[in-house]
């Protein structure tokens, strides 16, 4: 046959073979050169030839069974990490909560109010001061996006009195700073 | 929120932990968000990550492997994967991109371990027919020759065409994926076409 493509995609008149076959496959016309060129020709006739079932192939649209995202998420609660916990003021020995479930339950916290949304969340738990031992208070350093227009500053600064507020009433460990930064706006229609 | 977000039935979404009173996360939450809440160790951020994204890896997989029950492994593995590498996503390319990388991998693996398929035995996964029982009956005979073509094709042209022509990436976005040349790209994707025309005009 007349298609004879080089490694790089070229036919043999030089023509890049994917182009010409993308805009036989769109229906554009041919140009001048390609009206002439057998290369070019038999290039976008064969593209238009398999373009019908080709297309067919593309709207078939196998869906995946559900229990196969099942079984990953099974696994996936398994392999989250145990061992990254923070330790909870307790009278009766120590008590340890897992940090990512510690940053869902902040998160939670800002998602709940109007006009933001938590990003990034991360905890850390500082160490006593005196002592030097680890303590239990912690410091919030949260990425939010909010919604365009509303107020940034009083906005946040709500989000910083509901962190502090979930994380003593909700986890029980006291609050030692808040660091918030805004690093997205949103739209309803964004 | 009224809406009710599918990941809400999950069976930890209550349970004795701390924090068993955290719902789903918010379905519109954009993919940035998820990405990061997912890198910082959220479950319920993955999994609505890969809701969103696994029909397309899950078409992907169908295509490069031939075979539903072979792309099911693919699929399960490669979303595995895509959880324990997460922390490494960088953003360098769109979050699909990298998701559509991860399964072309898995399933490239999967099909270096295979033992050689006879191309008669491939599942040709005939469509619904949608009109006279003899032109349906025709055209179904035409995809079942295509998906035959395609499974001859070498695995690597295979992964490029399906790429282009059915999840519709840019040759860019297929040289990311594959971690080829993007004029590599360009040449694999017409050799497959070329081929595939070969073979349908022999089949005609």
């Amino acid at each position: 046959m007349a298609l004879t493509p080089d490694p790089d995609g070229r036919l043999a008149c030089g023509r890049d073979a994917a182009a010409v076959w993308d805009r036989a496959v769109a229906g554009e016309p041919a140009d001048a050169h390609e009206r002439g060129c057998p290369h070019c020709t038999a290039a976008a006739a064969d593209a238009r030839g398999l373009g019908a079932l080709v297309q067919r192939l593309a709207q078939e649209d196998p869906e995946p069974p559900p229990s196969v995202l099942d079984r990953v998420m099974v696994a996936v609660r398994t392999e989250l990490r145990p061992h990254d916990v923070l330790t909870l003021p307790s009278p009766h020995g120590p008590a340890r909560l897992s940090r990512a479930a510690a940053a869902a339950v902040l998160r939670h916290t800002v998602d709940a109010m109007a006009g933001v949304r938590a990003r990034s969340c991360r905890i850390e738990q500082a160490d006593d001061t005196r002592s030097g031992d680890p303590g239990h208070a912690v410091d919030v350093r949260i990425t939010v996006t909010a919604r365009f227009g509303v107020d940034l500053a009083s906005v946040t600064a709500r989000v910083r009195q509901m962190v502090a507020a979930a994380g003593e009433q909700a986890l029980g460990v006291p609050v030692r700073r808040v660091d918030i930064e805004v690093v997205d706006v949103f739209g309803d229609h964004w | 929120m009224a809406r009710a977000v599918a990941v809400a039935a999950s069976p930890s979404a209550s349970g004795a932990e701390v924090g068993s009173g955290v719902s789903a996360v918010p379905d519109e939450l954009d993919e940035q968000t998820l990405v990061v809440r997912a890198q910082e160790g959220d479950a319920r951020a993955f999994e609505q990550l890969a809701r969103r994204h696994q029909d397309a890896l899950y078409r992907l997989a169908v295509r490069v492997m031939g075979d539903r029950a072979e792309a099911e492994d693919a699929l399960q593995e490669a979303l595995l994967d895509a959880w324990r590498r997460i922390g490494r996503f960088r953003g360098e390319s769109a979050f699909s991109t990298w998701m559509y990388r991860i399964v072309t991998n898995r399933c490239l693996g999967m099909l270096r371990k295979r033992r050689p398929v006879p191309v008669e035995e491939v599942d040709a996964a005939p469509a619904p027919a949608q009109d006279s029982p003899e032109r349906a009956a025709e055209r179904d005979a035409g995809m079942a020759a295509l998906h035959r073509a395609l499974a001859a094709l070498p695995d690597d042209l295979r992964v490029c065409w399906v790429l282009r022509e059915v999840e519709g990436q840019g040759y860019a976005e297929i040289a990311q994926i594959t971690g080829a040349t993007e004029d590599a790209v360009r040449g694999r994707i017409h050799r497959a076409r070329t081929r595939l025309a070969e073979a349908m005009r022999s089949w005609r």
